[in-house]
């Protein structure tokens, strides 16, 4: 071989991965795989009308399940699904719902097919985008099917609702919440001592701010009742909720990264003058073990935060399709009263079942009674990016 | 020959210029673009783009900086002067860069932790000691931790830059009369300046491009730099963002590093002599107790104490609290619904153990991968002839030293999560841990093998020519004999640095190749501090094990203990 010619091969090796790989950024840019329904449509078809008992002996025929959950409590539904069906091995992953997202986004793209389900929150995304191409797909078992209110099977199934609510130590304010409007969270005496979750980070965060946006209207009405004047909106803030996000950043938030963080700092007995934040409610459950004193602000004005739904969904091309819908079952409960071994994780203050048979647990505010607003995904989709932009000016 | 060359050429193209390029193209792709506007033009730059980059610079200027200015000290006092205890220190100043840097960061925050952002306290505070916000959190904890961790790199440097000084020299200023600091300045600071820019940059270049300290210690209090945005941004899926960051962040550690290996490594002395005695230790008279305290004192709190209080408060029932007594739970303990959301201790928590089996297969084969990469590299670069080629291999060998591990790791999945020609895709998988492993220490590796490749004369390899041995024969049989006892050490520093690296496979990682590094991370931003501490403390243990293996291999590391 001449010297010209193998300078030639070299540099045209060279060039071509950089030809590549500009026409593969360009050509292709990401996102946008189409699902590939058809020949995956007629198995899970079958699978989804299957009966129990033919669902367990396909799943051991599978032999593992691999789950993508939103709560650390994926450890305790393994141990009880371990139990129930000896033989299967679920492997639980805890991954916040963004980060599944972007997870099961960027392993569907490379065709990576290794997750089974989803237990995830995050609805207005999830519905958005991964239900809508195809990423995640429903799954109701037949015997639950009218034991489910129908807002709660589709796009996807949701076994429980949770919450992101202000919280409070009970210990140290015996008498009750010491916060009683939402906008008393942006005056002095709370100055450094309000704690969230960056909602930059857990979109169940950003979701509550995006709720609080679009409840512009009742956090005007929240302002004058507090202060007795009509809110004057500051220079480029167009609406009351942008405006008292703005304040609380302004009065010192204290932005953590998980919400076990959070509860902590909130919860953790002792405290002289403990701070207050945005948390899940049942994690109240955790109050004894834990040594905190966590309790929901549920009488605070205009609204305590935001409920949302916990769903579970079949993740595209599951490699365990049968022990996947296995799970999906299993985390709906059986048929006693509290829902037994698989809902037990649940069955705790502040989780509320969407199983209409499971009996509401008896140390939580009611479901009616809970004053927080129920999020729109659809229409929360719609403004979250606009209001994380905020927020990223903020921060 | 010019085959293997353009072999290891296309390797190195595949390694680490077709991630960069394919960084660069996804920003300029539509979204791309609006990505550039967004982070460099919008509302949102100030906080997304200006912010971080003066904290990041500041981190990386403070670092360089600090690290340098103690490293050096420290290496004067062991080498050049009568201080007591000079081997002692000089072997716990080598132990701070061997512990990952987010275990010096989770030591601060277990001693430091202070009220401000709620939630437990750290030992101080536990203790009773008041600590300020400045010091719990944001910049000056960020750096102090960084220093910590990347002054014994320049104490190394610098230590072998002044254990080679030639004594001859320093005897002949001597003899015409200069004092003590003229000697200094006019001889030894000249020669070894070129060691203390280097280590400069090098801190410089550590500080800029780290993740764990500013994520552990800054984030809490919104203390942001470009490693912790772009990680942010591509996390949550707003991965355009983070690319636009990531190529940022390279052109800023590259930028800086190139400017400054321009401006400091041009002088250099050719010294006419052979090397010659040791010339006298400085005396330091009355100051040789203080300066042994004080250089133990610095060495302990850096080298011991994290170490310590990492292990001390992994055995902690409360986090930080003596008063709530000991337990071995989240070490032994089986799976309790009472503690840490029914996790187990980690000795029995499956995916623990299934995290340290792929982290040290996967240190195993990147040092496998690195080593042979390094030593073909390095024969390449001494036996090739073609320049241009050689050229090629040197620049892409050496790149990714500007590349901070976070921004590499972006490039690589920019670059592997789809089919690309005939690989597949390989995101997810092992593989891309291990590619992206090795093309993060091949300046390393490829270093360690041009060194051992270079003391392997070419006479040898003739002989064997004459005698009609073929490339793969010559190699097999005199090449990498020879080459094996460097290259051994060489790869058991490369199996260091990647089991304890948590900035690269931070973005890599899935959680079916989990790593004990992002597992510890996870806990530790999840608030189980116990499980966190218990795993870095594995991972230092595993880290100091290995190097100390690897300094037995290679007793030439430490040439200025040879003499004492």
């Amino acid at each position: 071989m001449t010297d010209v010619r193998r300078l030639c091969r070299v540099v045209c090796g060279r060039w071509a991965w950089v030809v590549v790989a500009l026409v593969v950024a360009v050509a292709a840019p990401l996102g946008h795989h189409a699902p590939r329904a058809g020949a995956q449509s007629r198995p899970t078809d079958s699978l989804d009308r299957m009966d129990r008992q033919a669902l367990v002996a396909a799943a051991r025929a599978e032999g593992s399940v691999v789950v993508y959950s939103f709560t650390s409590r994926i450890a305790a539904v393994e141990r009880a699904f371990e139990a129930a069906y000896p033989g299967i091995d679920m492997v639980g992953f805890d991954i916040s719902s963004t980060e599944q997202i972007a997870r099961i986004r960027a392993e569907q793209q490379a065709g990576i097919f290794r997750v089974d389900v989803a237990y995830i929150s995050d609805a207005p995304v999830v519905f958005g985008e991964l239900v809508r191409r195809g990423l995640l797909e429903p799954y109701v078992p037949p015997d639950f099917a009218n034991r489910i209110p129908a807002q709660y099977q589709r796009p996807l199934l949701a076994n429980r609702i949770s919450t992101k609510v202000l919280m409070y130590n009970e210990d140290a304010n015996p008498t009750g919440p010491p916060v009683h409007n939402l906008w008393e969270l942006t005056t002095p005496r709370w100055r450094g001592k309000v704690i969230t979750v960056d909602p930059l980070v857990r979109g169940d965060y950003l979701d509550l701010m995006t709720e609080i946006v679009l409840r512009s209207d009742e956090m005007e009405r929240a302002y004058r009742l507090l202060f007795g004047r009509p809110l004057v909106l500051g220079p480029g803030i167009k609406t009351a909720g942008e405006q008292w996000i703005r304040d609380l950043y302004a009065n010192g938030l204290i932005v953590l990264k998980s919400t076990d963080a959070v509860n902590a700092a909130i919860g953790a007995r002792g405290q002289v003058a403990p701070p207050v934040g945005f948390s899940t409610y049942s994690d109240r459950r955790d109050n004894a073990r834990r040594g905190w004193a966590l309790q929901i602000a549920n009488a605070v004005v205009p609204s305590p935060g935001i409920t949302f739904p916990a769903l579970l969904g079949l993740v595209r091309r599951a490699p365990h399709p049968a022990a996947a819908r296995l799970a999906i079952t299993f985390m709906l409960g059986d048929d006693s009263p509290t829902g037994g071994p698989g809902y037990e994780p649940f069955y705790v203050p502040g989780d509320y079942a969407t199983r209409r048979d499971i009996v509401p647990h008896p140390d939580a505010v009611p479901f009616a009674q809970l004053r927080a607003w129920r999020i729109d995904p659809v229409r929360s989709f719609e403004r979250r990016q606009q209001v994380a932009d905020f927020i990223l000016r903020l921060q | 020959m010019a085959l293997l060359s353009a072999g290891v050429g296309a390797i190195l193209c595949l390694l680490v210029l077709a991630p960069l390029v394919r960084l660069v193209a996804v920003t300029l792709t539509p979204d791309g673009l609006r990505a550039w506007q967004e982070v460099a033009a919008s509302e949102l730059s100030r906080n997304l783009l200006w912010r971080p980059i003066v904290n990041t610079l500041a981190i990386g200027l403070a670092v360089g900086a600090g690290a340098t200015l103690l490293g050096s000290a420290l290496a004067w006092l062991v080498v050049l002067t009568d201080v007591p205890g000079r081997r002692l220190i000089g072997v716990l100043a080598s132990v701070p860069f061997i512990l990952p840097s987010f275990a010096v960061a989770l030591a601060w925050e277990a001693a430091f932790r202070n009220g401000r952002v709620g939630g437990h306290v750290g030992l101080l505070q536990n203790l009773g000691l008041a600590v300020p916000d400045w010091i719990a959190w944001g910049i000056v904890p960020v750096v102090a931790t960084l220093i910590v961790h990347y002054y014994s790199l320049t104490f190394a440097l610098v230590a072998a830059a002044l254990a080679a000084v030639n004594a001859d020299l320093l005897e002949a200023g001597a003899m015409t009369g200069a004092s003590q600091a003229r000697l200094m300045g006019g001889i030894t600071l000249p020669l070894v300046l070129p060691a203390v820019v280097a280590a400069a940059l090098l801190g410089f270049a550590e500080g800029v491009s780290n993740f764990a300290a500013p994520a552990i210690l800054g984030l809490p209090v919104r203390f942001h730099t470009l490693s912790t945005r772009l990680f942010g941004a591509i996390s949550i899926g707003q991965v355009e963002r983070g690319y636009v960051l990531s190529v940022i962040l390279i052109a800023v550690a590259g930028a800086l590093l190139l400017v400054g290996t321009r401006l400091g490594g041009r002088r250099s002395f050719a010294v006419i002599t052979g090397k010659g005695s040791r010339y006298a230790r400085v005396r330091l008279g009355r100051w040789r107790w203080p300066a042994c305290g004080a250089a133990l004192a610095i060495c302990g709190l850096t080298a011991v104490a994290p170490g310590v209080t990492l292990l001390a408060s992994s055995f902690l029932h409360q986090p930080g609290a003596f008063a709530g007594g000991w337990t071995t739970h989240y070490w032994l303990g089986p799976s309790s619904p009472e503690i840490a959301q029914g996790q187990p201790g980690i000795l029995r928590n499956p995916q623990v153990l299934h995290a340290a089996g792929t982290t040290l297969g996967l240190g195993a084969a990147v040092a496998v991968a690195a080593t042979v990469l390094g030593v073909a590299v390095g024969y390449c670069l001494a036996r090739s002839r073609v320049r241009w080629l050689t050229g090629l291999i040197a620049q892409l060998s050496y790149l990714p030293i500007l590349l901070p591990g976070i921004a590499l790791g972006a490039a690589f999945i920019a670059q592997f999560a789809r089919p690309l020609g005939p690989l597949p895709p390989l995101y997810g998988t092992f593989a891309i841990l291990v590619v992206a492993g090795a093309a993060y220490t091949l300046p390393f590796a490829s270093q360690a093998g041009r060194a051992a490749v270079a003391q392997v004369s070419t006479d040898l390899e003739e002989a064997s020519l004459m005698a009609g041995a073929t490339l793969p024969r010559r190699f097999v049989a005199i090449v990498a004999p020879l080459v094996a006892r460097g290259m051994l050490a060489a790869a058991a520093l490369v199996f260091v640095k990647i089991v304890r690296d948590l900035s690269l496979m931070l973005l890599l990682m899935t959680p079916t190749t989990p790593l004990l590094s992002v597992v510890a991370f996870r806990y530790a931003s999840e608030g189980f501090v116990q499980f966190a501490n218990a795993i870095t403390t594995v991972v230092v243990a595993i880290s100091v094990g290995v190097t100390w293996l690897a300094r037995r291999l290679q007793r030439s590391t430490q040439p200025w203990m040879d003499h004492d």
